[in-house]
């Protein structure tokens, strides 16, 4: 860890770092955008060493999430409208690996511990491949209600799953063959976060009901306090260089930043046009920098954890997902 | 026979001569787009009906690569042209023009959608595009999969859907404006597909599709109840594509101004002439009769235990109106169309034949019901792209707290609408061309739509709100209300004072609470009685909704579950058997 007199200098240095990892998004350009017109571009977009951003392969709508495989980073799996596909070389070259069964993907984990398991989410459940995409297996028959927004495998532990449906957090220790309730019954969950710096420690956030927390590795959770009750969380950051720095980002919230492990928070939105937002995320390479994705109006980048924002690019944007990627295996 | 009824079958038969045979209705079409009366830049539309005639084709190929090179943009709908233009080049374009329409489908990513007619489309388009290039490999196309690879997973879907289609009903049923989107694919498949089950799946298709419309269109206009209708459309009757495919089938009504894009690429496919058995089942309304339909909702992806539930119809037909309705609730999003009573007029051009009550119901819990929308943006996406949905004026869109029973023509309607519920009120749609009406001091409203007289019990207080363009909305604002109507024909009366000692006549008890309920004798003679929350009874045994057949009544008949479909007039019969694709 770098002491804090270095970070400012650290921060004048992103060309060095910023190689580490490239960040990606999945977004759509809606504002303004008319039901039947050509649209305006979308999908996938990395940022490029300049700083500036890249639209990479197809534009398309609708794209949730993305993750990588841990042993081959260039290689993205995207949960999208039209199924589960596979991108590499750069965001170029598309394939899309499930069939007509499933449709309007929500979420995409790969097991660390076993790349070729991924699992996704989608309107009727979780899927999991234990071929890097070549079968597919439910992975839900356990839950009742199978529409899921959120499916995240333990980094830890080959096969252990949590997931967020209309009734709330599951955890699965069987790669999904059952499934638990850990917390946030009635509520329908809407993001999961493991912490970097403590894979027991869980963040979810819901709509309506707040932020769930657990400390036992996801098998409880319990409410964070009343953090956005009755308000809908949109996005859970946790800063890789800092264990009790979280940020969340949330419709009518902004950005909240807590630097206590989720204790207090503090309104971090000097600076956004609007405080609806989609995504939120802290800079691996580059402690302070953290960016946020503001409805229909634009990505958003602070250097100073969202004390002041400027406007980083990707106009008219809704960006779901922002996920910096390593440049090679982690 | 009375002489307003000659009189009527001579108009009726004036009608019918009045449109020119079936290929002169489908040349009509095709010349209105190979032709248009604009000068304008060619339209994928444009050109694929210029290829359909084999003109123009140098022109057709410039125009189609300056589409092409503006990059494409409407997914599958984007797609169903481009694959008819595909298929109806035989060797007329440019082989730049032929490549630049291939290589699109490799650099274009259309998104599958998120209803069934969208995936129809979309699967469709994929099976004949890779039909029509069966040796590329995977990075050829947007996929990342080959040709094979394609067919075989677009061939899977449609034979899902049709398995599903004729077991437990459409999805997006009865709509008179998607209904297109269901009928064009079904036409590029039985013009266009190569393998022959597919090619004879897919003409059988057409039949119980257009036996769907005929046993429930009254001269060319499309009865209610729909899953899907826009705004102009649900009071306008004849305004609906709807108004297309009856003129072009059956000579019946007549067309819109400008013909709907889905008729065209109809017509360009296989142009399929119902044989003369729908013919008779969508034109002979000599004697009035009640049809049952089962559908399915759409899928239902939050809140309930089922992926489907399942939809109740009931039509009432005879010449001079029909009377239609479903159970009531939310069985599609945004433009379901529950129950209205629709009377015949001669021209319907500009006419709102058509009577009928809704609790305006707006929420996010329907959208995240049957789409992916996120929490704070739901109801915002869909006014944009559909105004209404969030008006308290609005006259399409189920509700959840709306229960319909219908025996022939009566129909009970209730609401129990909770304490706090967005738009606590019930909107009733009265048209501009109603005649003759008055509000009784029973508290009943006659009126008359044509030759069908209406009788309406309000069942609470109301007032009169008036509707731009003409009409009035009945606007009752009590939670607990409801609406009981009975339909009859002029032709049963001597006159409307007639047709109101009839109905006064007629014993009606109500009370709304704790719930609504509603014991009405019909004038056809039967005591119906309708509690909200639970299941009707007719003459005091309760309808059995276990029973209720995919299709059932004199024309079309089809067991739930069966894959078949058997039609049927006078003594004719035409059996359609889904399982072993023969038709009998």
């Amino acid at each position: 860890m770098p002491s804090a007199k270095w970070i400012p200098l650290l921060a004048m240095l992103p060309c060095a770092i910023a190689a580490q990892y490239t960040l990606y998004t999945c977004m759509v350009t809606s504002k303004g955008y008319v039901v039947g017109a050509k649209l305006p571009p979308s999908g996938i977009f990395r940022k490029a060493p300049n700083g500036g951003w890249r639209h990479a392969g197809y534009n398309h709508p609708f794209l949730s999430a993305l993750d990588f495989d841990p042993r081959n980073p260039s290689v993205l799996y995207v949960a999208a409208g039209n199924g589960l596909i596979q991108v590499t070389g750069q965001g170029e070259h598309w394939k899309i690996l499930t069939g007509s069964d499933v449709t309007e993907l929500m979420d995409v984990s790969v097991d660390r511990n076993a790349p070729a398991d991924i699992y996704f989410s989608h309107t009727r459940g979780i899927r999991v491949t234990h071929d890097g995409g070549a079968t597919w297996h439910d992975a839900s028959a356990g839950l009742h209600r199978k529409y899921t927004m959120a499916v995240r495998v333990d980094r830890q532990r080959k096969g252990v799953l949590l997931a967020g449906n209309e009734e709330g957090i599951f955890r699965s220790e069987d790669g999904g063959q059952s499934w638990k309730l850990a917390g946030a019954a009635g509520y329908q969950a809407l993001h999961l976060e493991q912490s970097p710096h403590d894979p027991c420690r869980w963040l979810a956030s819901t709509q309506g009901g707040g932020l769930f927390a657990s400390t036992d590795c996801g098998v409880t959770f319990e409410s964070n306090g009343s953090l956005a009750v009755d308000r809908n969380l949109s996005d859970i950051a946790f800063d890789p260089a800092s264990p009790n720095r979280i940020a969340v980002a949330g419709w009518g919230l902004g950005v909240m930043l807590s630097e206590d492990a989720g204790k207090t928070w503090q309104g971090r939105n000097t600076g956004l046009p609007t405080t609806s937002v989609w995504s939120v995320s802290f800079d691996p390479s580059t402690p302070g920098r953290l960016y946020a994705g503001v409805h229909e109006e634009a990505l958003y980048v602070s250097q100073n954890y969202g004390r002041t924002w400027t406007k980083d690019g990707l106009e008219g944007s809704r960006v779901f997902r922002l996920r910096f990627v390593p440049e090679v295996q982690p | 026979m009375t002489l307003r009824l000659a009189a009527l079958l001579l108009l009726g038969l004036q009608l019918h001569a009045a449109a020119p045979p079936f290929p002169q209705r489908v040349r009509q079409i095709i010349n209105a787009f190979a032709h248009p009366a604009t000068p304008a830049p060619l339209s994928y539309s444009n050109i694929a009906a210029k290829l359909k005639l084999h003109e123009s084709p140098a022109e057709c190929s410039s125009r189609l690569q300056e589409l092409l090179a503006e990059g494409p943009s409407g997914d599958m709908f984007w797609m169903f042209p481009v694959t008819a233009i595909a298929y109806l080049d035989q060797g007329q374009l440019s082989e730049p023009a032929r490549q630049a329409m291939r290589q699109s489908l490799k650099t274009y990513m259309p998104y599958r959608g998120d209803t069934e007619n969208h995936w129809l489309l979309y699967y469709t388009c994929l099976y004949l595009m890779a039909q029509q290039w069966p040796d590329l490999t995977a990075d050829q196309w947007f996929t990342g999969k080959s040709s094979q690879e394609n067919l075989r997973e677009a061939a899977g879907w449609i034979e899902s859907w049709v398995k599903l289609t004729t077991t437990r009903g459409q999805g997006e049923y009865d709509s008179p404006h998607y209904m297109g989107v269901y009928l064009l694919p079904m036409s590029y498949l039985a013009e266009w597909a190569h393998d022959p089950a597919m090619k004879r799946r897919a003409t059988m298709m057409l039949d119980y599709l257009i036996a769907d419309y005929a046993a429930e269109s009254l001269d060319g206009v499309y009865v209610g109840a729909h899953s899907r209708v826009y705004d102009n459309g649900a009071v306008e009757k004849w305004n609906n594509v709807s108004s297309d495919f009856g003129w072009l089938w059956f000579g019946q009504g007549y067309p819109l101004p400008s013909p709907s894009s889905f008729l065209l690429f109809y017509t360009l496919a296989n142009a399929y002439e119902p044989p003369a058995i729908l013919q008779q089942i969508a034109t002979d309304r000599s004697q009035p009769y009640t049809h049952y339909e089962r559908k399915r909702t759409r899928n239902r992806w939050r809140f309930y235990d089922e992926l489907h539930g399942p939809v109740y119809k009931t039509t009432y037909m005879r010449r001079e109106y029909a009377v239609s309705s479903d159970q009531g609730g939310t069985l599609q999003p945004i433009q379901e169309h529950s129950w209205d009573v629709t009377w015949h007029v001669p021209d319907p051009r500009g006419v709102q034949n058509t009577l009928f009550s809704l609790h305006p119901y707006s929420s996010l819990r329907e959208l995240q019901t049957y789409f992916t929308f996120p929490p704070d943006q739901g109801v915002a996406e869909v006014v944009s792209s559909k105004k209404s949905y969030d008006s308290p004026d609005k006259f399409v869109g189920g509700s959840p707290y709306e229960q319909i029973f219908q025996d022939q023509d009566s129909v009970i309607v209730l609401y129990d609408i909770p304490p706090g519920t967005r738009f606590p009120h019930i909107n009733g749609f009265f048209s501009k061309d109603l005649a003759e009406v008055r509000e009784d001091p029973s508290g009943w409203i006659f009126a008359r739509g044509g030759d069908a007289l209406i009788a309406c019990r309000p069942l609470q207080p109301y007032a009169w709100r008036s509707i731009e363009g003409g009409g009035r909305r009945l606007f009752s604002p009590h939670l607990r209300n409801g609406m009981v109507v009975q339909v009859a024909a002029r032709s049963e009366f001597k006159d409307m004072d007639a047709f109101r000692q009839a109905i006064l006549a007629l014993r009606l008890e109500f009370k709304l609470d704790p719930v609504p309920t509603a014991r009405f004798r019909s004038l056809r003679g039967k005591t119906l009685q309708c509690t909200y929350g639970q299941p009707p009874s007719v003459n005091g045994a309760p309808v059995d909704y276990g029973k209720w057949p995919l299709f059932g009544g004199p024309f079309l008949e089809a067991p739930v579950d069966s894959q078949q479909l058997l039609l049927k007039h006078g003594a004719a019969r035409r059996k359609l058997d889904f399982r072993t694709l023969t038709v009998q």
